[in-house]
């Protein structure tokens, strides 16, 4: 760097510490210490929950009467530790469980099927995959209802909302309720 | 003006001090309960969850792109009392907008040529090319076709590192999304009242219905008596009236907007006409005459459609038709002194149509490949002048003219955190031959939150019609058929990084060098021509931090430093500022209802044509935004300009200024009501 640029940086330098200043002011240090789950995933796991009560599954999804309802996240899970807020939790009379799986091989007995966005690319495949099971597959990959996911998170105006693919959901044989489609920001159909 | 810019800073500082505590304090006491699992999804939906990371729908979008892209999204819209396209671009990291209050001109990487009218920034509107066949300009002041309410987010892509974009996306591509029938589901009423007489009304429409047709109609008035009494020193004599431009600044518009959509296939319809008196005096014409100005009209109709096929492969195409006309009123003075002004009638028509079919599909799991094509029949590119009495034609130059293109590119993820993206777009011109261009990207996730992009890219812009052939018969330009094509290349290196869910940080370093850059000149004759003339080198870094916390706290700030240089001469360029430095933050006041918005934008001095200076500024904005006061109703006021700065920035050929005078302090009253 020539002198002269050296000099006109010096200049300047006056701005440029006073916009650090200004910025490191309003900078709430304490944040970058990082929560093991986001309130984003804290709420999107309430949600999931809140799902399971609005869907019925056909009786012969399951196993046995007492078989419980079980969410699977598929890949790397953005949920830290969010998730453990709903196990214990029962959904009509079945205990909820939850697990992390890592391919989609290993949904045997999934009734939930979170889709995490490092899979974005394995997607096609994953779709295909649970296409004839009784899975409702959830993700906030961008546009995961249209390429045939069933419920999709979307965040507007920094609020979680979703969309419902209905069609999706009949082919896997799962009965969405109305009350839930009325809070969707959309129903494909 | 160093202390004034302190002073600036420290309002600044003390602006977002004392709202800390309760902005932080509502994150974790009164809003959540023992467990979210207990609340409905009403409840769930009505939590805020701020972040710049994962939220936003288009993160992905961002972080895989080719490119160093920023999205700016109605909230800061409104929150920062943006009026037009052109004060959210002054908002955004290394772009700088010109006045010369007749056209907005927008400057990127420290390029902003004066007497280019924005031909090397590609301007879309969901995705349809606004730039029209004549200027190729990018309409970004008030004669942009749509209303900023209804603009949902701006995607600003620097650099012409992606192959899916042709002919002007030579410096960057402005992508402006409008916002959907869904989401407004209501009819909106908007106005508002501000300096110069200034008044804007606004009437909209949106709905999604049942049977799936969604909808978005919407119209807007704007109406402004400009500046009262522009001074400029270069027409200080009393033949014209001692400087003074009087009520010569007015700008008017009307505009029409409409989107349908059903299933597959969407119809957009958007018109524009904008009126604006020109104050300067300028190519020669007489000052402070309220009859020298210029009507740009533009109206489009585009249907798109996007269709999904299966293995989530889609096929977009589009056809579309555009029609682009400018008429201008020059008065010049008669041949003796006594004759009554001659009045110079210029015009240019401009009509063109044209399609694209794009396919993108995955295959081998690990490739996102896209093959495009588009074709453009610019079947009417007139351009013509004329005194009107006694009549006397100057020029009636009609062409026409086609281009097609045809694109691919390879989204290759080597591995899981690793993309290699490459593409290759051929553009083929009817008047200059075909033309091939690579664009390479390296993108590398090494972890979660960090991204690294090495980024390369050539690209062309083929000189306009405007460029090429108008000329006025000897009295203000003269044509140049012999121009050449003008070729970019650049090399770009970003790094991005996330801290937390609150904060994203990006660094970048550019390089682009220019080849036959097509620059206004005034020849020996003292007519203005284009030339190619010769090679320039841009290179610069850029820092940017973002934040966003619950309750609405939000800012970002940036700062850019950047050389242009033209490698014959070894001069800085005209009208590159070399450092820029922009702070916006957007505070609650009382939780979830009133708001408070500052900018601070600092432009360092540029250079100007006669070989001045024109000082450099800062402008500091405020607005005071308020929502759900009463059941529906936005109310904002703003003050632009918050200390009265006197700046200016650099005229062009056809000026006699070498620097035009901005607005001082400013203010504006706004409502939106949704029923």
């Amino acid at each position: 760097m020539d002198f002269q640029t050296t000099r006109i940086i010096y200049n300047h330098c006056k701005i440029v510490i006073l916009t650090l200043v200004a910025l490191l002011s309003a900078v709430p240090w304490n944040l970058f210490a990082e929560d093991s789950a986001s309130r984003e995933y804290k709420v999107k796991a309430a949600f999931l929950y809140n799902f399971t009560l609005f869907v019925e599954w056909p009786t012969e999804t399951f196993p046995a009467n007492d078989s419980p309802l079980t969410i699977c996240i598929l890949g790397k899970s953005p949920f830290g530790d969010a998730l453990g807020s709903l196990r214990g939790k029962t959904v009509k009379t079945r205990k909820l469980a939850v697990r992390q799986i890592n391919s989609v091989q290993e949904m045997r007995g999934c009734q939930v099927l979170f889709v995490s966005a490092s899979e974005k690319m394995q997607l096609p495949n994953i779709l295909a995959a649970v296409k004839n099971l009784n899975v409702l597959t959830v993700s906030d990959l961008d546009r995961f209802a249209e390429a045939g996911g069933i419920i999709n998170f979307i965040t507007l105006e920094d609020k979680v909302r979703f969309e419902v693919n209905l069609k999706a959901a009949q082919q896997a044989r799962l009965k969405i309720s109305s009350q839930l489609l009325k809070l969707a920001r959309d129903v494909i159909e | 003006m160093k202390i004034r810019c302190c002073l600036t800073l420290l309002i600044f500082v003390a602006t977002c001090l004392p709202v800390d505590g309760p902005a932080w304090a509502g994150d974790t006491k009164n809003e959540r309960p023992r467990s979210l699992t207990e609340l409905s999804i009403e409840q769930l939906m009505e939590i805020d969850v701020p972040t710049v990371y994962g939220a936003c729908k288009f993160e992905q979008k961002v972080t895989d792109a080719p490119a160093s892209v920023s999205v700016i999204a109605a909230d800061e819209i409104k929150k920062y009392g943006h009026r037009t396209l052109a004060d959210v671009l002054r908002s955004v990291r290394g772009l700088y907008v010109t006045y010369d209050r007749n056209y907005h001109f927008l400057g990127v990487r420290g390029l902003n040529r004066p007497g280019d009218y924005n031909s090397r920034v590609l301007l879309l509107l969901d995705g349809h090319r606004l730039n029209d066949n004549i200027y190729e300009t990018a309409a970004v002041g008030t004669e942009f076709p749509l209303d900023v309410d209804l603009i949902d987010r701006i995607e600003i892509i620097r650099g012409p590192s992606s192959s899916l974009y042709g002919a002007s996306a030579f410096l960057g591509v402005i992508n402006v999304i409008t916002r959907q029938g869904k989401d407004m589901k209501s009819a909106e009423v908007a106005g508002s009242a501000g300096s110069q007489d200034a008044y804007s009304g606004r009437l909209s429409y949106g709905n999604k219905y049942p049977n799936g047709l969604e909808m978005l109609i919407s119209g807007s008035l704007y109406n402004s008596g400009g500046a009262r009494g522009l001074y400029f020193s270069e027409f200080d004599t009393p033949a014209t009236n001692n400087g003074l431009a009087d009520r010569a600044d007015d700008d008017k518009s009307h505009s029409f907007f409409s989107k349908f959509a059903f299933r597959d296939l969407t119809l957009t319809g958007a018109y524009i006409s904008r009126e604006k008196g020109i104050p300067t005096g300028s190519f020669g014409t007489v000052f402070n005459d309220n009859r020298n100005r210029t009507t740009d009209a533009h109206g489009y109709a585009d249907l798109k459609y996007d269709h999904k096929l299966e293995n989530q492969a889609e096929l977009t195409g589009r056809v579309y038709y555009d029609n682009y006309s400018y008429r201008g009123d020059y008065m010049y003075y008669g041949a003796n002194p006594g004759d009554p002004p001659v009045r110079n009638k210029d015009f240019s028509d401009g009509e063109w149509a044209g399609g694209e079919l794009m396919y993108t599909g995955r295959f081998l799991e690990k490739h996102l490949f896209t093959a495009g094509t588009e074709v453009r029949y610019n079947f009417r590119q007139g351009q013509g002048t004329y005194d009107e009495s006694p009549f006397l034609s100057k020029l009636d130059d009609r062409r026409s003219s086609h281009i097609y293109a045809l694109y691919l590119q390879d989204e290759y993820h080597l591995l899981s955190n690793l993309i290699f993206n490459i593409g290759v777009r051929y553009d083929n011109y009817s008047s200059f031959g075909g033309t091939t261009n690579p664009r390479l990207a390296l993108i590398y996730k090494p972890w979660e939150k960090t991204i690294l992009k090495l980024l390369y890219g050539d690209a062309f812009r083929a000189p306009n019609v405007y460029e090429q052939y108008y000329a006025d018969n000897g009295v203000t330009a003269k044509p140049n058929p012999d121009l050449r094509p003008e070729k970019i290349r650049t090399y770009e290196l970003v790094y991005e990084q996330y801290l937390g869910e609150h904060f994203r940080s990006s660094l970048s370093g550019f390089y682009y060098r220019i080849d036959d850059l097509i620059t206004q000149q005034t020849d020996t004759d003292g007519l203005l021509i284009y030339r190619n003339v010769g090679n320039i080198e841009a290179r610069g870094m850029e820092v940017e931090i973002e934040g966003k916390w619950t309750d609405g706290l939000q800012g970002r700030a940036s700062y850019v430093l950047q050389e242009t240089k033209d490698q014959e001469t070894g001069n800085e360029l005209t009208n590159s500022p070399r450092h820029l430095v922009k702070l916006n933050l957007s505070a609650p006041l009382i939780r979830k209802t009133v708001f408070a918005g500052a900018e601070i934008q600092y432009t360092s001095s540029r250079k100007t044509l006669a070989g001045g200076d024109e000082g450099g500024f800062v402008t500091a904005n405020l607005t005071l935004f308020s929502q759900n006061l009463l059941q529906g109703l936005e109310f904002s006021a703003s003050v632009y300009n918050l200390l009265d700065r006197k700046y200016g920035d650099p005229g062009s050929g056809e000026h006699l200024q070498d620097i035009i005078g901005q607005d001082g302090r400013a203010f504006r009253l706004k409502f939106v009501y949704r029923f």
